[in-house]
């Protein structure tokens, strides 16, 4: 699979032709230096770009052929997402940015909604805070909202391009725990962008991008 | 699938309340809102204020309609009212002697029937100061003049051509007043049924017939298609005819261009802020986007949200117009009527139809775009493509204005103009910017023009939005001004209120002094010798006019012609100068009714002598200021051997009417016409318009200036991830905020002198084509509005400064 952009005007290959299998479950670690393409890859991944050439299969369906809307009906269904800046929407209390996926899925129980949301905030350490918003929080709280919102839908796949990236390293400690006590706990496949050579170690694969090629660390 | 939506309502509708009160959305709730209630505030006034003025303007007709004839009314026309089932009243009217005992004077006599008047209020007191309104057989009421004229008291009994009648009483008040100083001839009423015995009517004497129609608007348009006019035959309605018509008709110009500004404005604001919060919005859809969320939800979302800012703004809109409403129209209290005529839903719906035709484009053309923002942006900030173009959606407002003004050319010049004079303005002002930028400065002015100039859509876009709002705040109040002024002749305190005509040469010193004796301040003293122009360029005026449909009204005539060494210094010199021998000056409208040039020779006739003079300058005159006004004026040499009369206008205060029996005891001769009462009217009801376009102007710019204020702060506000990373590149507190100023400085400086630059052009525009005042320059402008762009940049940018500088969490 390769991706390429066209940027003033001349084309800019990122990925150059990548190909590689991640099973149902496992953890991989995305790596590389600033700029190598993880960002790129994983957009790819979850499905929110195209491939310039070559197809990518994610749960058993060729996203590469889809269009944006089938995308995004798999994404719905199967699949969360951790960001750097953590994206709350500033307007909404923490249990409503929690819930906030489900309704995208068209689950509209709002009573057992509420109730998941809950029990994730709490789990997450943020019990009692459910009507805050988002600014009341620190970046840590917010990160922490944005686990809990993660893993509202029970996903199959989790995408988390660098989650602490914001963070400082004790707050980036916690929420990492965090991150794989959950993602233990549901069995999820877990798809890490970072930085962090150690963290990538607690992970169970890592794929390291240089020069738009891909290589498996085998650690 | 229903309950799964509505659910998802519930939710949406709870989001964007949220959104409404904490979130970006209320400055655009804001803007709606403001638009909704200036809408309402400012035409249900209107349609009140208007409402008003009908009744008013009818009552001075008598009726809603009359049909004027200088034939006896005609019995098809007398049936065709009976069968709409319209009320009528006739009226004939002629100029014929009446003698008493003593003396006779030449009067015109008013012959109703016993439901005169239909509109207004008709005013007779008999003997015992018992009040009258109509009158019936038998009767006879003088106007005030005549008692002494005649001198007659109440119950004596004068000759009307060949009738002879008992005084009834006096004329306190009538109807059908016509405002005009020349037309001196007194007045009496008499009944229909006594038209007969005067022996005044018959075939070749002139006589006006005039038939009073009251009726539905409806009836009365009918009646007017079905009657096919024969030569002197004429319909008078309310808005042909008027003495302070003129001026209503202004005020009520400028309420509807006051309203189109401050829709212009919030329309400003409104596009801005969508703008700005399409721009913070699009990073959530992405994320929306990238959780799975589909166009459908999407747009479902989006629309929610438009719907609902539309209803709670239509809401407060609506609440907040009738507030405002009503305090615009406290200072009208005295000459609206207790009973206020009612409106109706018209503003609401009008109100609605506005925000509409402006918030749909300027919500969901940018809204859309959203819809557009791509997933991947959550995790790589990427240009965005936009596929779908709604563009259409401008021909929402558009063709509503066609609708609205389509033949008004005067509001498509004012648009079009303003267009271009704001391409042209904003051209000029970036090139300026440019210029700037390349002479030597200090960093700070060197690094903000370096900005201004780096981002130009944004920076012209800020300068447009700047200019175009602080150059509507000058207009609304320069508007106000200019009109307010033209009035302040009228309303002046010492405004004269009483003319004196017809004096002789021999009299005219002997008056002037014991005026000036009384104490009663007046004008000069002008000659006047009525005559007609029949020449331009020893053309006949009707030849130099050619095919001009209709003469105009001077033509068919007599009217008055005096002599001056020197101009009035009320009147305004437009073109040419006052010299030269054998010149006249003319008034200026009428100069352009019959395409009369500096330097064109015109002949006149006064008792079949014939003279001509030249042009030499053309005169604006305010005829509405109560002082001696004549169209034309000539030097002396060239009518000052003619026969004349005198005239002078003075001041006389209401409890000082012993004065005015006093001199007209001393003068019987001279002709005293009395304008106190209505001058009265006429000043309390313009000074009452005038606290109320005040107050509407000051509004306009309080509300101008808090919206410029908003607009700083948004864009101040976005720059608050610019700011933070100057800060992490090491950039002092000091620097930047020394930036900030000499951007936003500059910027300000920039906006207020284009917006000088506009407002002058178009209130030159406005004043000259648009109310036909006199215009001038407004030299105090060009240093206000720069001053106030740096004072509101200066309050904007030190309210969000210390947040701005504020580091990011
Ligand atoms: N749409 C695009 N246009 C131009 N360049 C892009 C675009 N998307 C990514 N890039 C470039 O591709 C490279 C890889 O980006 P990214 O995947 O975000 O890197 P990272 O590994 O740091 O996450 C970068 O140099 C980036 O500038
Ligand atoms: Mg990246």
């Amino acid at each position: 699979m390769t991706k390429s952009v066209i940027s003033n005007d001349s084309e800019l290959s990122i990925l150059k032709g990548i190909s590689f299998t991640i099973n149902a479950g496992e953890s991989v670690a995305i790596m590389g230096t600033s700029g190598a393409g993880k960002s790129t890859l994983m957009g790819l991944l979850a499905g929110l770009d195209q491939p310039t050439s070559g197809s990518i299969t994610l749960l058993n369906s060729t996203i590469s052929e889809m269009d944006d809307e089938q995308r995004a009906k798999i994404r719905s269904e199967s699949v969360g997402f951790v960001f750097q800046d953590f994206l709350l929407i500033p307007s909404l209390t923490a249990l409503q940015n929690v819930t906030l996926p489900m309704l995208l899925r068209g689950n509209e129980d709002e009573t057992s909604n509420n109730k998941k949301a809950k029990q994730l905030l709490q789990e997450v350490g943020l019990a009692g805070r459910e009507t805050h918003l988002p600014t009341q929080l620190s970046g840590g709280e917010q990160q922490r909202v944005a686990l809990a919102r993660a893993f509202i839908t029970q996903p199959k796949v989790l995408f988390a391009d660098e989650p602490t990236g914001n963070l400082d390293q004790k707050t980036a400690a916690h929420i990492i725990e965090l991150l794989f006590e959950m993602n233990k706990e549901q069995g999820t496949t877990l798809i890490l962008v970072t930085h962090d050579a150690n963290l990538a170690k607690r992970c169970q694969r890592t794929l390291i991008i240089n020069d738009g090629q891909c290589q498996e660390n085998p650690c | 699938m229903l309950g799964k939506s509505l659910k998802i309502n519930k939710m949406i509708v709870n989001w964007s309340w949220r959104e409404i009160c904490f979130g970006q959305l209320w400055p655009v709730v804001v803007a709606l809102t403001l638009i909704i209630a200036s809408v309402v505030a400012l035409s249900t006034l209107a349609l009140r204020v208007e409402k008003v003025m009908t009744d008013h303007g009818r009552s001075l007709l008598a009726a809603d309609l009359v049909f004027k004839s200088a034939n006896p009314i005609s019995t098809t026309l007398l049936e065709k009212t009976q069968q709409q089932g319209l009320i009528v009243s006739s009226q004939s009217q002629f100029q014929t002697m009446a003698f008493s005992e003593q003396k006779m004077q030449l009067v015109s006599v008013k012959s109703v029937e016993s439901n005169y008047p239909l509109r207004g209020e008709l005013n007779l007191t008999d003997q015992n100061q018992q009040l009258k309104h109509h009158v019936s057989p038998g009767e006879l009421w003088l106007s005030a003049r005549l008692f002494t004229l005649l001198d007659v008291e109440i119950g004596e009994s004068i000759a009307i051509g060949d009738a002879q009648l008992n005084i009834s009483g006096l004329i306190k008040d009538e109807p059908e007043l016509i405002y005009n100083p020349f037309n001196s001839i007194p007045n009496l009423f008499i009944h229909h049924s006594d038209l007969d015995k005067t022996g005044a009517v018959q075939v070749g004497s002139r006589v006006n017939h005039r038939l009073f129609v009251n009726g539905s608007e409806s009836a009365l348009v009918m009646l007017q298609k079905e009657t096919v006019l024969q030569a002197g035959e004429s319909w008078v309605d309310q808005n042909k005819q008027g003495s302070t018509g003129g001026l209503i008709e202004k005020a009520k110009q400028y309420l509807s261009l006051t309203i189109l500004m401050v829709i212009l404005m919030a329309a400003v604001t409104l596009i801005l802020t969508c703008l700005h919060y399409v721009r913070d919005r699009s990073e959530t859809v992405s994320m929306l986007k990238s959780m799975g969320a589909s166009r459908a939800w999407l747009r479902l979302w989006l629309s929610t949200q438009v719907f609902m800012m539309f209803v709670v703004a239509f809401v407060i809109g609506s609440f907040l117009g009738l507030i405002l409403e009503f305090l615009l129209r406290l200072p009208l209290a005295d000459i609206l009527p207790e009973q206020l005529p009612s409106v109706g839903a018209q503003p609401f719906i009008f109100a609605l139809v506005v925000a509409l035709c402006i918030g749909l484009p300027a919500l969901l053309i940018p809204l859309t775009r959203l819809l557009d923002a791509p997933a991947i942006n959550v995790i790589q900030q990427q240009k965005i493509n936009y596929t779908k173009k709604i563009w259409w959606l401008l021909l929402l407002p558009f063709s509503a204005l066609l609708l609205f003004y389509g033949a008004n050319k005067l509001v498509w010049m004012l648009l079009i103009g303003l267009l271009l004079l704001f391409v042209f303005l904003a051209t000029l002002s970036y090139g300026l910017l440019k210029i700037l930028a390349k002479l030597k400065w200090g960093p700070a002015f060197s690094l903000a023009l370096s900005r201004i100039n780096r981002s130009p859509r944004n920076s012209m876009m800020q300068l447009a939005a700047l200019s175009g709002s602080l150059m509507l705040v000058a207009l609304i109040w320069l508007i106000k001004s200019d009109l307010l002024g033209d009035w302040q002749q009228t309303i002046a305190p010492d405004v004269p209120n009483v003319f004196a005509v017809n004096i002789s040469p021999e009299q005219r010193q002997g008056y002037l002094e014991q005026v000036d004796r009384l104490a009663l301040p007046r004008s000069d003293a002008f000659a006047i010798i009525r005559g007609r122009i029949t020449e331009v360029n020893e053309q006949s005026v009707s030849e130099h006019l050619g095919s001009k449909e209709e003469l105009p009204h001077i033509l068919q005539r007599e009217i008055n012609f005096t002599w001056a060494k020197e101009l009035p210094v009320y009147n305004q010199l437009i073109e040419g100068q006052w010299t030269g021998e054998k010149t006249v000056s003319v008034e200026q409208k009428v100069a352009h009714d019959l395409d009369i040039k500096l330097g064109d020779s015109l002949t006149f006739e006064v008792n079949s002598q014939h003279f001509s003079a030249t042009v030499n300058s053309l005169r604006s005159v305010q005829w509405q200021s109560m002082k001696p006004n004549f169209i034309f004026i000539f030097s002396e040499d060239v009518i000052i051997d003619l026969p004349a009369t005198w005239m002078l206008s003075f001041r006389v205060e209401q409890a000082q009417g012993e004065l005015v029996n006093q001199l007209a005891r001393l003068y019987p001769t001279v002709s005293l016409l009395d304008f106190r009462s209505m001058g009265n009217k006429i000043q309390a009801l313009l000074r009452q318009i005038s606290w109320s376009l005040t107050g509407l102007a000051s509004l306009g710019v309080v509300s101008g200036v808090l919206l410029i204020f908003t607009l700083l702060r948004l864009s101040l506000g976005e720059r608050k991830r610019e700011i933070t990373l100057y800060r992490t590149l090491g950039a002092s507190k000091k620097r930047i905020n020394q930036t900030l100023w000499a951007e936003y400085g500059l910027l300000a400086i920039s906006a207020g002198v284009v917006a000088a630059i506009a407002a002058e052009i178009i209130l030159f525009s406005l004043m000259k084509w648009g109310f036909q005042l006199p215009t001038q320059l407004h030299p105090s402008m060009w240093l206000i509005l720069p001053l106030l762009a740096v004072l509101i940049v200066l309050l904007s940018l030190s309210s969000v400064i210390k947040q701005l500088l504020k580091p990011l969490r």
